[in-house]
């Protein structure tokens, strides 16, 4: 197993990543800390689905004068794309939200909001 | 130019999604007109989408390769019995657009409102999208339009509890579509493809199981997650019960559904693939079913707030649909998916309702509502008629797919889950009586109340509407069930 | 307390996690099945049948190209939210005067200098996006960032200058509806939504087609994240 975990490290990387963001999500209290987790989770299940797509040796698949195979796998870089954008839409309401939140309550922290209700 | 079948697909989607970009641009001449193009947007989805039911009543599926790519190079549109419940989120979404009109003009921050229209459009067209495609990275881009309208919609009306519910709805929702993410990207590793009906035939091929049991693990999860099952649920209930009425009815009759959707759909893939072992995923969704049915209704009558009531009566009736779901026999599957539909029908009655009350009284609890059977007679008619249906009375269209959903647990042989599904029922009935007992029975506590009349008629039609289709679906409730047999056999016959 | 226990669960939950990784087919192997199914069809067939050579645009805008039109969507409803979350109902709150910060006279040099030259590259990225790496998202974006720079040295007023009223609503859609008007011309054309013309002869369309969509979301990202931002800093 720990050698199959060696030859899948950028897996498992971000398999580690993705846990310290959810402890982020989880454990801060910091309505913004809690989003930079968020964010970090984001990255690490981005750096998975492209690291899918790496092949030993690969080039850029853009074709053209000069190309020759291998190339890398394209799809996981265009899917990761769409992702970033819904990383940036997702991160643009959070953080309009907090604005509004600390507006109204001139906190930003969990425990301090939970009190006041 | 000629128009063939599938291509009402592409137009159910494309319709609303042009609408909803174009609303900021029609209503900057003048703010009236949004709530009007909205309306008429969703008349003309609501156009194609009942093309496409026909369709599929009569031929059965059919599929639309977007750019004319051929599966599994492209992405492919697929239309199936199941993505018949595209005719409910039209209904729904126009009722709740048109119940808007003077609600949200009092309601929330006059700039807002285009927005609001848009993102209710929004909202309306990832859902459609949701139910209608075959490509599994297209349905997670789908699912983010509708969370992300989602969000903003909870938070729309500016109230500072508003905002904090919908940071905590942001929050679960984002974690839960991320390992959605990670597990689409599990099937990707192991299949190479992202096309379902692709996947489905290559995972039966596939030699190390782990990868793909954790994908089906993690996707079961988050979208609980979405679907608000009991132990993760705590997102719930501020969400529903704060967001504007309108609102509430989409996301409590369509959005948590689409939770339910995708597990149908994750069911789809793994059957067809034939030789995976879902006995754990079925008990841990009937188990936790049950437990939702029961906490659900347990929670809701300590409620004062209608709207929490209401919030906490979704959970318990998502766990009838997950539990109906799990059982995996015909008539669980088929009371499951029918009840996805008939409880987007009561529920919007009830929380449309409960807006008409709040919109003519200004108040939300039950004792500060005594008496207002009295006030607004039609209304609270509507609300009871829902408020039977709910707790499943025959002759309403609660009561046949729960019988269904009960004869589903003794086919599979699992009774004991039959009677927690009538206790269960017994719970709601005691809240529902309370808010009917409180409507007509009980002295008012704001004498006021009996002054106000009934609702302008833009929000009075829907909910009357909606009641009297809970009334007629409980009558022809076998045509549902009957429309939809054909595609639960398909599935479990693999 | 909380914490630990939370760090203590999560560490428990890591083990199946990298268990089911470590039996992922291997890293970087280019017998796997990400490589071999759709991938090598994409790679093979692409340049010919898609209209650009850089492949990731192939598969961005052509064959994926209705995730793309999704995503799109996704951004825009992301300016809808904001919108509709951080308007405030009269403009006389927005509307009452900040202290204006004052900006040390080096940065306000440099970026002035700058300015130009960033949005040509900005151009740049998005034109050259179907030959190289970059594309409409990733030119949008710097424009993007250009507004926002522009807005922290010449103040609101000024930078706001750079999207007209009268446009704007128009600009912040153009990713969209040019999406889906190419999609109509595809439809059109070839009978299938977002269908690209195929015969030999026509890749020159193909390529204008794609380069049409890279121009719409490059202005359309542009005006939606220097509109988030104006409304952010309005509220602040």
């Amino acid at each position: 197993m720990i050698e199959a975990l060696w030859v899948n490290l950028d897996y498992a990387a971000s398999v580690v990543l993705f846990l310290i963001g959810l402890y982020a999500v989880i454990a801060k209290d910091n309505l913004i800390k809690k989003f930079m987790g968020l964010n970090i989770m984001e990255t690490a299940i981005f750096a998975f689905i492209v690291a899918l797509g790496v092949v030993d040796g690969g080039d850029a698949p853009i074709m053209g004068e000069g190309a020759r195979a291998p190339f890398t796998n394209p799809i996981p870089q265009a899917l990761i794309l769409t992702g970033i954008v819904v990383a940036v839409s997702t991160t643009a309401l959070a953080l309009s939200l907090i604005i509004r939140i600390y507006k109204q309550c001139g906190t930003i922290e969990a425990d301090e909001l939970r009190e006041m209700e | 130019m000629m128009v063939s079948w599938p291509h009402w697909i592409i137009v159910a989607i494309i319709v609303p999604m042009a609408g909803a970009v174009l609303t900021p641009i029609i209503s900057r001449r003048n703010d009236k007109a949004a709530p009007i193009w909205a309306l008429f947007i969703m008349s003309l989805t609501s156009l194609a989408a009942l093309f496409l039911i026909m369709r599929v009543a009569q031929q059965g599926p059919f599929s639309y390769l977007v750019g004319g790519w051929a599966r599994p190079y492209g992405i492919e549109l697929h239309f199936d019995e199941f993505s018949a419940s595209i005719g409910i989120i039209c209904l729904i979404g126009w009722l709740a657009l048109l119940f808007s009109y003077h609600y949200v003009a009092e309601s929330i921050p006059k700039p807002r409102i285009p927005y609001y229209y848009t993102l209710v459009l929004l909202n309306l067209t990832g859902m459609i999208g949701f139910v209608m495609t075959g490509d599994l990275f297209n349905l997670y881009v789908f699912m983010e339009i509708l969370s992300l309208s989602a969000y903003a919609l909870v938070a729309v009306s500016g109230e500072r509890v508003a905002e904090m519910a919908a940071f905590k709805y942001l929050v679960m929702g984002a974690v839960s579509s991320l390992i959605i993410l990670f597990s689409i990207g599990l099937l990707y590793a192991v299949t190479g493809s992202l096309n379902m009906a692709d996947i489905s035939t290559r995972l039966a091929g596939v030699e190390n199981r782990l990868p793909v049991m954790l994908a089906l693990a993690g996707t079961a999860m988050a979208l609980m997650v979405k679907a608000a099952i009991f132990p993760l649920h705590i997102w719930l209930p501020d969400a529903h019960a704060i967001a504007p009425s309108p609102i509430s009815a989409i996301l409590s009759g369509l959005v948590v559904k689409t939770g339910v959707f995708g597990l149908l759909r994750v069911y789809q893939i793994f059957y067809g693939a034939g030789t995976y072992e879902l006995a754990g995923l079925n008990t841990t969704l009937i188990w936790l079913g049950a437990i939702s049915i029961v906490m659900g209704a347990f929670f809701a009558i300590f409620q004062e707030d209608i709207k929490m009531m209401l919030a906490y009566s979704t959970i318990s009736n998502v766990g009838y649909i997950v539990m109906g779901l799990g059982l995996a026999s015909q008539y669980g599957m088929i009371g499951a998916t029918v009840h996805i539909f008939n409880h987007a029908l009561i529920k919007a009655t009830l929380f449309l309702g409960a807006g008409a009350l709040m919109y003519k009284t200004g108040y939300r609890t039950l004792t500060d509502l005594r008496g207002v059977g009295k006030a607004m007679p039609l209304t609270s008619m509507a609300m009871s008629i829902g408020a039977i249906s709910i707790v499943g009375i025959p002759p309403t269209a609660g009561f046949l797919c729960k019988w269904y959903i009960a004869l589903g647990a003794f086919q599979a042989g699992q009774p004991a889950f039959g009677f927690a599904l009538v206790f269960g029922a017994l719970f709601i009935f005691i809240y529902y009586i309370r808010m009917v007992n409180s409507f007509y029975f009980q002295p008012p506590t704001h004498p006021e109340i009996l002054e106000v009349g009934e609702a302008p008629v833009s929000m009075l039609f829907p909910v009357l509407l909606l009641a009297a289709l809970c009334l007629v679906m409980g009558i022809l409730g076998r045509i549902p069930l009957s429309f939809i047999e054909p595609a639960v056999t398909r599935m479990l016959g693999g | 307390m909380k914490k630990a226990l939370v760090a203590a669960l999560l560490i428990l939950a890591a083990i199946p996690l990298l268990l089911a990784v470590s039996e992922l087919p291997p890293h970087g192997s280019a017998n796997n099945a990400t490589y071999t199914h759709v991938s090598a069809y994409y790679l093979e067939h692409g340049a010919e049948e898609a209209g650009a050579e850089n492949i990731i645009t192939d598969v961005i805008l052509n064959y994926r190209g209705f995730d793309t039109n999704g995503e799109v969507t996704v951004i825009f409803t992301a300016l809808a939210a904001v919108l509709a979350v951080l308007l405030l109902g009269d403009a006389s709150t927005a509307a009452e005067d900040k202290p204006s910060h004052s900006v040390s006279v080096v940065v306000s040099f440099i970026v002035r200098l700058l300015a130009p030259f960033i949005a040509m590259f900005g151009v740049y990225v998005i034109i050259n996006g179907h030959v190289s790496p970059g594309g409409g998202f990733q030119g949008g974006t710097v424009l993007g960032a250009l507004a926002i720079v522009l807005t922290l040295v010449l103040g609101e007023d000024e930078a706001r200058r750079l999207l007209p009223e009268r446009p704007k609503p128009w600009l912040q859609a153009a990713a969209p509806l040019t999406f889906i008007a190419i999609g109509l011309a595809g439809l059109t054309d070839t009978g299938f939504y977002l269908g690209f013309p195929t015969a030999e002869a026509l890749s020159w369309i193909r390529t204008m087609w794609l380069l049409a969509i890279e121009i719409g979301i490059g202005v359309g990202g542009a005006a939606i994240i220097a509109s988030i931002f104006w409304t952010m800093e309005a509220e602040r």
